[in-house]
C-alpha cells in the first residue's frame, strides 16, 4: 500500500514515496521543465522505479504546488499549504508556525494545537521576498545562491537594504558596492531585508512557538539566521526543507485511504498538460 | 430561449440593449457606483447605465492619462472609454464615491465627454445636514437634467420609477431567497450574470427576466446535498463571474454577499414620502459602503455592532460558515475597513479569507491557492 | 548583527527661519505630552481641514498625526511604525500617513506607553480624534481604524469642494450653509468633551491671528518671484509648519514676521539660495518625499534650485464679505472661497484650476522646468499629475519630470533611479538654456 505525493513547483518538481506506514521509500527531485511541465512525470516514472514499483501500485497519488492542476496521473489536487502543514506536524508535533520560502513565493502557515491550518497568508505577487530575490542579486553580486548563506555569516555588520523592489534593491547593491561595503555585508543585509519582510507578512497570523521554516530558503543558513533574529528565539529546520511539500502530499494520501475516500476519476499515468 | 439563457447574452454583451435604446433616440446616462438614483434618470424617461469596467481586457490606453496607482477598477472603466466602448453614453455622471471617481471623473470628461456629464457630491458624513446637503445636491441634478432634456420633472414619473425600482429590488431580494436552501438553487455565478445583465437595461425589462427565471429556478430538480462551504462575500466591484466560479469551482457555494455590484446597491426599498426625494435621501445616503463615515459609537463594541450588524444578519439568515473579502487594490476605504469587519468575523468564528486583487482574471492562478487552502482549512 | 551607518538624508535649508522650526516641530509633540500630563485635552488633528482655529479657541491642543510621520520618515526611524500597521494587517498601498499612524498607535498599545526613543518623544494617547473628508478619504477612515487601538471619543466633519463646472453663483449657500452646519457639529462635540462653551469673540481673535499669519506667508511666498530665488522649497517644508500647526497663535504671526524681514533682506541684497542659481523649478505637485529631502539639495548641485511649489500650499488671501458677523460662518465662507479660488479662470481656460495655479507660478516665478513627485500610496495628490501634465503641455512646453517613490515609505524610493532620471532632466534644461 503505497502512497505518492508529487509537488510540481514552478522550477522543480518533486516526489516522494511512502509505504503502508507512512515511512519514505523513494524521493525524487528533478526539473518541472517549462510550459507543460512535462517533465513533472518523469520525475513522478523516476520515483516509481526507485521504489522498485508499478504506476498501478500506488494506492492513492496527491499533486501539490503551483502545478498541482490539471495532472492526468493524480487521484487528488490539494495546496501546498495543506500539504506542508501534514508533513511538518508530523516532523516537528510542537509547530505553531510554518514559515515556507520558495522561489516564486513566500507563505506563512498558523496551526493550532491539534496541528489544522488555521490562518495562512502568501506573498506571490512580486518578486522580494522570494527565492527570486536572491537569486537576481547573487548575479549581480557575481556569487552563487548557495554560497550566499556561508558568505554572510563572515560579515560583522550588515548593510541596510531598504528597497523591496527586486530591482531597485539591485541598484541599491551596486551603489552600496561603489560606497565600499563588502559583499558578505550586502549579503547579510539582503537576508535581513528579506528576513524582515518574510517575518512582518506572518506576524499577521500571531508568531508563536515553534516555528519551523521549509522550502529552498531553509537550506540557506545566513537567511534561516537572520529569520531566528527577527523572531527573537531558535527556529526548526526539516532534514529536507525541498520535499515537505511532496511527504505532505503522501502523507494526505495515505489519510484519504484511511477514511475510506476514493478518487474521483481514472487516473492515467502521461504527461500534464494545461489543457482538460 | 431560457430566461438564464437571456440573461447570460445580456451579460456578456452588456451594452448591447442599451446601444440599440440610444440608437432609437432614448438617452443612456452612464453612471458609477450605488449613490446615483436611477430612479431620477427613469422619471425623464431615460436609460439608467451603470458603468463597469473589463477584467479580460488588458488597460492599454489609460495610463497615458491617469497614474497606475489607482483603482484598477475605475482604470478598467476609463480604459475602455477611450477605446470608444463607451461611445454610447448621451451622459455621464460620477458621484463623488471616493478619491480615485472624483479625480477620474474630471480626467474622463476631458478627453471623452459626453453632452451631458455630472458631478453629484454625496458628503461623506452622515447625518441630517448630511442629507440635507445631499437634497439640494439631487434637486441641482434634477435641474440640470431638466435643462438638458427641456422636460420638467414629472412627480407621478418620479413617484412610479421609485415603485418600479422597488418591484425590483423585491424580485432581486426574491431570488436570493434561493440562496438559502443547501444546497442553492442558484449558483453565485447564475446571480453574478443576473445582477450584471440588468445593469445595462431598463429595470421593467429586468424585472421580467428576474421573475422567469426565478420560476424556472424553482422549478429545477434539486441538486445532491454535498456539504460545502457556504460563502459570503465582502468587498467592492465583482462584475465577472470568473472570481465568483473560481470558489464555487474549488468546492463551495457563494450563497450571500455584500458588494457594490450585489446587495449593497439593491437591497433596501426606497420609502414612498411626499417629497419623494425624501424618500430617495433616506435610502441612497444611507448605503453600507466604507466610503461613508458612521458616527462613532460610545464602545468599540458598539461600533463594530452598527456598522457590520446588517452583515452578521445576512451571515445567518443565509448560514454562511466562512467569509472571504474582495477588495480591489489601492481602495482606501475598504482596506481600512477590512481588518476591522475581519475582526468583528472572528469574534463570532468565522473564518475570514481577505484577498486583495488587481481586477484583473490575470491574477486567477494566485487567488485559486489561496482560495483553495482556505477551503480546505474550514472544510 | 549591527546595522552599517548611512549619509545624510535631510535637506541643507536656505533661510536662517527655516532652520528655527526644527525646535516647534520638537515642541508640537513635547508640548502635547506634556498638556496631556496636565489634564489638558488633546486631539488627534488632520492638516488643511480648516477647523483649526476652532480648536486652539477651545484650548484643544492639536497632535498633527500626518506630519508625525513625515517627521518619522525624515529621521528614517519609520520602519517600526510601517511594519508593525502591516503586520496587522493593513495593506502595502495605503496611505503610508495611515500606517505610520496606526502602526505607531497599535506599538504604544501593545507596549503600554510610548515606544521607547520614538522621533521627538512621541505622540501621546489622545482624548479625542477629529477627521475630516477634506483632500481625501483616509482623513477620516484612518481614525475610524484607529479605534482598533484605543477607545477613544472620534468625530470628523466634511470639508466639501464643489465640481469646477459648477455655477458657483447657484451653489455658494447650499455649500457654505453645509459647512457650517459641519463646523457647529464639530463645535457642539468639543463642547461636550471640554465642559466648556465656545466662545465667539475668542474664536474671532484666533481667527484674525491665522489670517494675519497666512497672509504674512502669502507675501513672503510673493518674493520668490525674485532672481535669485531668496527661499527655496525645502524651506517650504518647514515654514508651512506654523500655518498649518500653530494657525491661530501669536507665535505663527512671529515667526512669519521674521521670516518676511529675512526674505525681505535676501531680496533686496540679491542673496540666492546657491552662488549660481542655473535653472528655477517648480515643484508641481505631489507629497515631498519626506524621507530624503536631501534631494533638493542634490539638484542644487547642479545649480537647479526650487524656487516655488504647489503642494501644502498657502491659499491665496480671500476677502469674506463684509456682512459676515458670525465667526463660524465667516470659517464657513472662507473655506468655501479658498477652495474655489481658481474656478472661474479654470472654467474660461484649462478646466482645471491646479493647472491654472502652475500657469501663474511658470509666469510670475520665471520657471525653467516642472518636477511632480508621485508618491505610490497617496491617491489624493497623485492621481492626476499626468493629466495636469498633459494640459500644462499645451501652454508651455518648459521640460516636465514625474519622480516616483512615497512621501514616507522608503521601500518605493530608489536613489539610483532618481539620480539617472534627475541627470537625464538637467541635461534637458541644460540644451534648452544654451
Amino acid at each position: 500500500m503505497p502512497f505518492a505525493g508529487i509537488d510540481i513547483g514552478s522550477t522543480m518538481t518533486k516526489v516522494v514515496i511512502v509505504d503502508r506506514n507512512g515511512i519514505v521509500v523513494a524521493s525524487v527531485i528533478g526539473p518541472t521543465g517549462a510550459e507543460h511541465r512535462h517533465l513533472a512525470l518523469e520525475v513522478m516514472d523516476e520515483a516509481i522505479k526507485k521504489a522498485g514499483l508499478t504506476f498501478e501500485q500506488l494506492d492513492f497519488i496527491v499533486s501539490t504546488g503551483y502545478g498541482r492542476i490539471n495532472v492526468p496521473f493524480n487521484d487528488k489536487q490539494i495546496t501546498e499549504i495543506t500539504c506542508h502543514s501534514r508533513s511538518i506536524r508530523a516532523l516537528f508535533p510542537t509547530v505553531r508556525i510554518i514559515i515556507d520560502i520558495g522561489g516564486q513565493d513566500s507563505k506563512g502557515i498558523k496551526l493550532d494545537t491539534e496541528g489544522k491550518v488555521m490562518n495562512f497568508i502568501m506573498n506571490d505577487k512580486c518578486a522580494a521576498g522570494t527565492g527570486r530575490f536572491l537569486e537576481v542579486i547573487a548575479e549581480t553580486l557575481g556569487i552563487k545562491l548557495t554560497e550566499m548563506g556561508e558568505l554572510s555569516l563572515k560579515a560583522k555588520e550588515y548593510v541596510k537594504i531598504s528597497n523591496t523592489c527586486t530591482v531597485f534593491a539591485e541598484h541599491e547593491v551596486t551603489t552600496r558596492l561603489t560606497d565600499g561595503a563588502t559583499i558578505p555585508e550586502i549579503v547579510a543585509g539582503l537576508h535581513e531585508a528579506f528576513a524582515g519582510r518574510v517575518v512582518n507578512m506572518v506576524r499577521n497570523l500571531g508568531i508563536e512557538k515553534d516555528v519551523v521554516v521549509t522550502g529552498g530558503g531553509a537550506k540557506n543558513i545566513g537567511l534561516v539566521k537572520a529569520i531566528e533574529y527577527k523572531v527573537g528565539f531558535p527556529v526548526l529546520v526539516p532534514p529536507e526543507p525541498l520535499l515537505t511539500g511532496a511527504l505532505g502530499a503522501a502523507l494526505l494520501g495515505r489519510d484519504f485511504v484511511a477514511r475510506g475516500i476514493t478518487p474521483e476519476r481514472e487516473r492515467r499515468l502521461e504527461g500534464v498538460t494545461f489543457f482538460k | 430561449m431560457t430566461a438564464i439563457a437571456q440573461l447570460q447574452e445580456l451579460y456578456t454583451e452588456r451594452s448591447k440593449r442599451a446601444r440599440q435604446l440610444h440608437h432609437s433616440g432614448k438617452k443612456v446616462i452612464g453612471y458609477f457606483c450605488c449613490f446615483v438614483p436611477d430612479e431620477i434618470i427613469t422619471a425623464f424617461d431615460m436609460v439608467p447605465y451603470r458603468i463597469q469596467g473589463s477584467q479580460s481586457a488588458p488597460i492599454d490606453q489609460a495610463d497615458a492619462y491617469i497614474e497606475p496607482m489607482a483603482c484598477p477598477f475605475a482604470r478598467s472603466c476609463f480604459n475602455l472609454a477611450l477605446n470608444g466602448g463607451y461611445d454610447f453614453l448621451d451622459g455621464f455622471v460620477a458621484p463623488h464615491s471616493c478619491d480615485t471617481v472624483e479625480r477620474m471623473y474630471h480626467i474622463w470628461r476631458y478627453y471623452k465627454p459626453a453632452p451631458f456629464p455630472h458631478f453629484i457630491n454625496v458628503p461623506h458624513m452622515m447625518g441630517p445636514s448630511s442629507d440635507e446637503f445631499y437634497h439640494k445636491e439631487l434637486e441641482f441634478f434634477i435641474k440640470d437634467l431638466e435643462k438638458w432634456s427641456g422636460k420638467k420633472l414629472d412627480t407621478g414619473k418620479f413617484k412610479e420609477a421609485i415603485r418600479l425600482y422597488n418591484q425590483r429590488r423585491a424580485v432581486l431580494r426574491e431570488l436570493y431567497e434561493l440562496r438559502r436552501p443547501d444546497p442553492p438553487l442558484v449558483s453565485g455565478i447564475e446571480i453574478t450574470e443576473v445582477l450584471v445583465a440588468g445593469m445595462g437595461i431598463p429595470a421593467a425589462e429586468h424585472v421580467e427576466l428576474v421573475k422567469k427565471f426565478i420560476a424556472e429556478a424553482k422549478g429545477r430538480l434539486k441538486p445532491k446535498a454535498q456539504k460545502l462551504p457556504r460563502i459570503f462575500l465582502w468587498g467592492n466591484e465583482i462584475d465577472d463571474i470568473a472570481f465568483i466560479k473560481l470558489i464555487e469551482e474549488s468546492g463551495a457555494y457563494v450563497v450571500m454577499d455584500d458588494l457594490c455590484t450585489g446587495s449593497r446597491f439593491f437591497w433596501d426599498d426606497v420609502p414612498e414620502t411626499n417629497d419623494p426625494l425624501d424618500g430617495i435621501v433616506s435610502r441612497y445616503l444611507h448605503t453600507h459602503c466604507p466610503r461613508s463615515n458612521m458616527p462613532k459609537a460610545e464602545t468599540r463594541k458598539k461600533d463594530l455592532e452598527n456598522r457590520y450588524g446588517y452583515i452578521h444578519r445576512f451571515i445567518k439568515e443565509w448560514n454562511a460558515n466562512g467569509v472571504i473579502f474582495y477588495i480591489v487594490r489601492y481602495c482606501d476605504t475598504c482596506e481600512l475597513e477590512g481588518p476591522d469587519l475581519r475582526e468583528y468575523l472572528n469574534e463570532m468564528k468565522l473564518p475570514v479569507l481577505m484577498i486583495e486583487d488587481d481586477y484583473s482574471t490575470s491574477t486567477i492562478g494566485q487567488l485559486r491557492t489561496r482560495v483553495q487552502a482556505f477551503l480546505e482549512m474550514i472544510a | 548583527m549591527d546595522e552599517k551607518r548611512q549619509a545624510k538624508t535631510t535637506a541643507v535649508k536656505g533661510t536662517e527661519s527655516a532652520r528655527k522650526v526644527r525646535a516647534m516641530v520638537k515642541n508640537l509633540y513635547r508640548g502635547a505630552n506634556e498638556a496631556k500630563a496636565q489634564g489638558k485635552k488633546v486631539a488627534y488633528f488632520m492638516v488643511a481641514s480648516q477647523y483649526d482655529e476652532i480648536l486652539r479657541s477651545m484650548d484643544v491642543v492639536p497632535v498633527p498625526t500626518e506630519n508625525y510621520a513625515g517627521l518619522c520618515a525624515a529621521k528614517r526611524d519609520m520602519d517600526r511604525f510601517l511594519l508593525k500597521a502591516e503586520a496587522d494587517g493593513y495593506s502595502q498601498v495605503l496611505c503610508s500617513y495611515t500606517r505610520i499612524g496606526l502602526g505607531f498607535d497599535s506599538l504604544r498599545k501593545d507596549l503600554g506607553g510610548v515606544p521607547e526613543d520614538a522621533p521627538d518623544g512621541g505622540m501621546p494617547q489622545p482624548d479625542m480624534m477629529l477627521g475630516s473628508s477634506s483632500v481625501c478619504d483616509p482623513r477620516f477612515k484612518w481614525y475610524q481604524a484607529a479605534g482598533r487601538y484605543m477607545n477613544v471619543p472620534t468625530y470628523s466633519i466634511d470639508v466639501v469642494l464643489p465640481p469646477v463646472f459648477t455655477d458657483l453663483n447657484e451653489v455658494r449657500d447650499h455649500y457654505i450653509k453645509y459647512q457650517k452646519e459641519q463646523f457647529q457639529g464639530l463645535i457642539e462635540f468639543l463642547e461636550h468633551q471640554t465642559g466648556r462653551k465656545m466662545n465667539k469673540e475668542r474664536l474671532w481673535e484666533t481667527i484674525r491671528l491665522g489670517d494675519e499669519a497666512w497672509r504674512l506667508w502669502y507675501e513672503i511666498d510673493r518674493m520668490r518671484v525674485a532672481v535669485p530665488c531668496p527661499m527655496p522649497s525645502q524651506d517650504h517644508f518647514s515654514v508651512m509648519v506654523p500655518a498649518y500647526y500653530y494657525c491661530g497663535t501669536q507665535e505663527a504671526v512671529d515667526f512669519y514676521n521674521d521670516l518676511y524681514a529675512e526674505v525681505k533682506y535676501k531680496t533686496e541684497n540679491k542673496m540666492g539660495v546657491i552662488p549660481e542659481e542655473k535653472y528655477r523649478i517648480l515643484y508641481g505637485g505631489g507629497l515631498p518625499p519626506w524621507h530624503t529631502l536631501w534631494i533638493f539639495n542634490y539638484f542644487e548641485s547642479f545649480g537647479a534650485v526650487f524656487v516655488i511649489e504647489n503642494v501644502y500650499r498657502g491659499y491665496d488671501p480671500v476677502e469674506v464679505p463684509s456682512h459676515v458677523k458670525d465667526p463660524v460662518e465667516y470659517l464657513a465662507w472662507r473655506t468655501f472661497l479658498r477652495l474655489t479660488q481658481r474656478h472661474e479662470k479654470a472654467k474660461a481656460n484649462s478646466g482645471n484650476p491646479a493647472v491654472e495655479r502652475l500657469l501663474e507660478m511658470v509666469k510670475d516665478y520665471h520657471i525653467d522646468g516642472v518636477v511632480f513627485h508621485a508618491c505610490r500610496s497617496c491617491r489624493a495628490t497623485t492621481i492626476g499629475q499626468v493629466h495636469i501634465k498633459n494640459q500644462l503641455s499645451q501652454f508651455t512646453d518648459i521640460p516636465m519630470m514625474q519622480l516616483v517613490s512615497d512621501m514616507v515609505d522608503l521601500r518605493d524610493y530608489s536613489e539610483a533611479q532618481w539620480k539617472t532620471q534627475i541627470g537625464a532632466y538637467i541635461e534637458a534644461l541644460s540644451a534648452r538654456s544654451a
